[in-house]
Formats: structure tokens, sequence, C-alpha cells
């Protein structure tokens, strides 16, 4: 635990600037022996909201931060607000235009810039290259970490990367390529899943082509490449000089289960490693190599990650800000186990996509999750409320929105249960980073989570 | 600073062992097949039994057969941790197709014909969860896929070559 920082630390010109200084004694000349405390804020405030774009632009359940970026080195700065902070992906990825006249240093492989293509799982794709930058969140810093810019690219995403033809009901011009503030729905993704890497050693040489997202495009054709990890996208909190740098604690107030327009809440940095980010009597649950929770049951059914031991596709289950509902299980699937009146609401309404709840909210109890290795195991309880009801506010975050997490004609062994945003609501969670130091007693190679 | 690698990003890594021989010897047989059968020139959802061979091909995998009663499923899987899975009828039709891996397999390879539904579904026929999923619904075609970190799993199938007696739940 280091709350102090030395003379020498603090001589960098370009941490001046961002620290909160409190009761700063100079470092000139006295043999004093009073305490030279230079205290970093470890706290940033937190949204939720429907982001940048407001409801009309789709989106509920987003959660957002401000960033600032700041040319390695110096004090040429930009602060970005409405950043999404999500657990379910590794890296800071930009829209280009937010960074304004601010140059960062790019990172050349074979005197070409260094590209990342990343395909998600709605098809749409972030594009563009990796440049270095000191990134600065709460009081943080993370010196000279690989940023992507979306939208600054010099070729078309490569086919290798694109393993789905993109759909063009996605929003964008064209759909798909989140390279604009209308497409993302943010001015960047905050990627804190509990990985320092988005790749890792699997990238320091082309060692799959199907998904593969590290390329440079001489004269406009791309061609896979490996990319040492320190030139990969990069868990920034992993990278915070200092020792605020094994997780994050992510605090939100509930809302009514009508939902709130939206609410302010804080993540610290750090896990255990200062008095305002105990553990406190959280009960902490290690993952599995895939960062899942290998078990997650409800009414006597098991959801099991299968995937992690190469037996299936089953996922069990996982925590992700990332995530803007509940998706759990499915409809016919909780049906069966007692929840009477849930169903997929009809296609025609403005639920379509979400779980209808026949005579308001319902509540699922006890949901038994499990860590790796028996590391952590409770009881939980979720609500879901009839989507359509919700949706007929002019509110955009909610505790209890839930989905089919396998949609539609999902069964017990290729469900799982996606704890999304909604679950994060009056409560504090723990996301601890794996291959940093875990607070003591905590065993769990794989990172933990903790609520 | 230190940049530690991450020791844990094998996926599925039971699927990793002795794959050099039995590739070689796949790539024999399917050579083999490939000079015995005339195999279409799309492969995937709604082809020919037949065309699993050029999906096996395209994704350098191993190739293991089930029978079941009411159908097959020929899986495929290739040192990269991907894996697929074909149903076919007894017709000697792919009615459905699995997968899961570190991303999605290549789908313009795997929807076979049916990629055209992929493009040309509306908005009312899509549901997409923000960059982590989409479903896609129509009456000939029905596709989901959902990815978080480096994981991706999904499925396709065509209701209208479902064998009569077989419900979509066996596709895992």
């Amino acid at each position: 635990m280091k709350r102090q920082f030395s003379c020498a630390a603090t001589a960098a010109p370009f941490l001046l600037g961002v620290m909160i200084l409190v009761g700063v004694v100079g470092c000139g000349g006295s043999n004093s022996s009073a305490a030279k405390t230079t205290v970093v804020s470890n706290t940033a405030t937190l949204t939720a909201s429907s982001g940048p774009n407001g409801l009309a632009g789709g989106i509920v359940n987003g959660l957002y931060v401000t960033v600032t970026v700041c040319q390695h080195g110096t004090t040429t700065c930009i602060t970005i607000n409405n950043v999404q902070v999500d657990t379910g992906s590794v890296g800071l990825r930009l829209v280009q235009g937010t960074l304004g006249s601010v140059t960062l240093t790019p990172i050349n492989v074979n005197n070409s810039p260094l590209e990342e293509c990343r395909q998600y799982g709605d098809t749409s794709y972030s594009w563009g290259p990796l440049e270095f930058a000191d990134v600065q969140i709460g009081g943080e810093t993370a010196s000279n970490i690989p940023v992507q810019l979306l939208g600054q690219v010099s070729a078309p995403a490569p086919s290798n990367c694109l393993t789905m033809p993109v759909n063009s009901n996605l929003p964008g011009t064209p759909p798909g390529n989140e390279d604009t503030v209308a497409s993302l729905g943010s001015n960047g993704l905050l990627g804190i899943g509990g990985l320092i890497f988005d790749c890792g050693n699997d990238c320091t040489t082309v060692s799959f082509t199907s998904g593969y997202p590290y390329y440079i495009c001489p004269n406009g054709t791309c061609q896979a490449v490996g990319v040492a990890t320190a030139d990969q996208a990069v868990n920034p909190v992993s990278q915070f000089t200092g020792s605020d740098n094994n997780g994050v604690m992510i605090t939100l107030p509930s809302v009514p289960s009508s939902g709130a327009v939206s609410v302010s809440g804080t993540m610290n940095f750090g896990i255990a490693t200062r008095s305002d980010n105990v553990l406190g009597n959280a009960t902490i649950y290690a993952l599995d190599p895939c960062q899942f929770f290998p078990t997650v049951t409800f009414s006597g059914i098991s959801y099991t990650d299968t995937f992690c031991n190469g037996t299936g596709s089953g996922l069990g289950g996982f925590l992700d800000t990332g995530s803007n509902a509940f998706y759990i299980s499915d409809a016919n699937t909780l049906k069966s186990s007692g929840i009477a009146g849930i169903s997929d609401c009809a296609s025609s309404t403005s639920g379509s996509g979400f779980y209808c709840v026949t005579g308001g909210m319902t509540t699922l109890s006890p949901v038994n999750f499990v860590g790796f290795g028996g590391v952590g195991s409770a009881n939980i309880s979720l609500n879901i409320n009839d989507a359509t009801t919700l949706f007929s506010t002019n509110n955009a975050v909610f505790n209890d929105l839930g989905s089919d997490s396998v949609f539609p004609n999902g069964n017990s062994s290729t469900d799982f249960w996606d704890l999304g945003l909604p679950f994060f609501l009056g409560r504090t969670v723990f996301v601890g980073i794996a291959g940093t130091a875990m607070p003591a007693g905590v065993n769990a190679p794989n990172g933990f989570v903790a609520f | 600073m230190s940049r530690k690698a991450n020791p844990d990003l094998t996926f599925a890594a039971g699927l990793q062992g002795g794959i050099l021989s039995h590739y070689a010897k796949t790539i024999l047989s399917a050579l083999l097949v490939l000079v015995l059968v005339s195999v279409p020139a799309w492969a995937g959802l709604g082809q020919p039994e037949a065309s699993v061979t050029s999906d096996q091909l395209h994704m350098k995998s191993e190739h293991r057969v089930q029978d079941f009663q009411a159908y097959k499923v020929h899986e495929l899987a290739n040192t990269e941790g991907a894996v697929v899975r074909e149903f076919v009828s007894p017709e000697g039709t792919v009615f459905g197709i699995t997968w899961h891996g570190r991303s999605t397999p290549d789908m313009n390879q795997l929807l076979g014909n049916y990629v055209n539904n992929f493009e040309t579904a509306t908005r009312d026929q899509t549901h997409i969860v923000p960059r982590r999923g989409i479903t896609i619904k129509t009456n000939d075609f029905v596709y989901t896929n959902f990815c978080r970190m480096g994981v991706c799993t999904g499925s396709a199938y065509a209701p209208k070559l479902l064998p009569s007696n077989v419900t979509v739940e066996v596709m895992r």
C-alpha cells in the first residue's frame, strides 16, 4: 500500500498538472521530517444515462466517465466526457474527433502505423490505429499507453477481422463502423475488464487468423502482424502509476422500479490499496480462465461454463457494465422454472427484444452464483419488470430490465446469466484484474469480482 | 511499470492436443472426398452434407461425426479453438449450425445462401444488444450470436429445413 509519493515521483512534469495536491511540502533542501504528502485522488465520477445521443439514440443503461488524454510527457491535453465504462472489454478506444487538436504518438510496425480491428458480437466493429498517450482518470495517470483512435484509418477493415457480414440495421454511416459518437453511442470506450491486455500472448505472433485484431496496411493493403504486449490495447487501470492498479470499485445508487433519467456514482481505483477501496464484507468470487462464473443455478437448473473446458458453448455467468440489461436464461426456461408471467415482448412493441412481464415486476430468487474453485458463493435476488412499461417512461436507467441470454429458442445448456448494468445499481461491485497484485488473502489467479 | 503477460488466454485448451497427425490425415481424407464427390461451391446452412468438407478445409479443422436417430452432427474443431457443429437431416441437408470460439467463425462460408437473409433482415427482424450480440429472426432463417472478452457463441438454423421430429433444442 502506497499513499505517498516521493519528491522524485512528483518531479515528472506531466504528473504535476493532474494530481490533487494535499498539503504539499516543498522538496528543496530541508531535512525536515514532516510528511511530504502528495495524494492522488483515486475517485472518478460516473453517470448512468442514455449517453450523449439521448434517448433518441436508443441507448438505455449506459455508464459513462470523463477521461483526460495528453500527448505523452506534455501538458497538451484534452478532457473527454461521456466515455462508456465497460467491464466486458479491455482498452481505451476514442472516437477520433473527440481529441480536437491534440495529436498522439503513432506506433509503427515495419514503418507502418499499427491498426486494430475488433468485430463485436452484434457485427459492429472498432477499426483504427493505436497510438501512445498519457491517460488520466480521476487523479490517476497511466503514462504512455496505447489508445485506439476510432475512425482514423487508411484502408477498409480487413476481411479476416470481419467474420460476420455487418448488419445494415446498426447505427452509423456506413452502418457498423463505430467511428462516430452517433454510431458508438459515446465518445469512446473505457474497457476495464479483468485482464491487462486485450489479446496478450496470442497476438505477439499471428497465432490465429479468424478474428485476428492487429494489422498494418502499407499502400492500403492490410496484413496481420504480431505485436509486443507493450504495443497492444491495454486496460488503463492496470497501468496506473502507483499502486491503485489492481482493479476498480464501482458504486452506483439504487433507482425506483420504474427507473430514473440518470444517476451519479463513483469509481474508485485500486482494491484494498487505500482506506476508500477496502473489500469490507463483500463476498469475493474467483473467475475461471475465461472470465466467467463457472456455475449459476436457478430453480434447480445449473448454467455452466462448458466453453472454457472445451466441452460445449455454455458460458455460466458474468458481471458486465457494458451490457445494458440482465441477459439471463430464456423466457421458456424461466417460465418452466416458475416465473409464470415472463415472456419475450412482442416485436411490434417498444419492449421488443426484452422481457415483458404480465402483472408487473417479478422476482427471481434465489439465484446461486459460485466462483472458480468454489471461491465465493452466494444467493442473490433479481427483479425483472415489463420492458414496454419501462420504456413508456422518459427514463433511461433501469435496475429491472431483462432479456433472454440466447434469443430465441435458448435452452439451459447454452443460456447464461449476464448481469449487466442493472445489477450494479444500488451496489458496490469490485472488479479485480488478473495478473496484478491481488489483495491480501484473495485466491483468484484469473481475476475476481466482489460484491 | 510492469506489463505482465496474461497466462490465461488459452481457450478451449482441451481441443488442442495431438492435432498435427490428425490434421495430416484429415487433409488426406478430405482430398480423397474431393476427388470422389463433387463438392458444391456453397457450403454450410441449407447445403448438402458433402459441403461440410468444404467448411472443414476452410477452417483447417478436425472432423468428427455423431449419428443420432433423427439427425447427424458433423463437428469441426481447429487448433485456433474454434468449434462448429453442423446438423444434418436424414435427407442429407444441413439444417442448423452452432459455433463457439475466440471469435465468430467465417459466416460468409457457413451461412451458405442464407447469408442473403442475414444481410437483408429488416429492423423489425433484428434485435441488437449493443456490441455484445445480435439475433435475426425471419420465417426462413434464425441467427443468434454473442461475444464478450474474446469468447463468442452462436447458432443459425433454417426452420423450414428442420426434420419434423427434431426440435431446435438439440442444437447445442
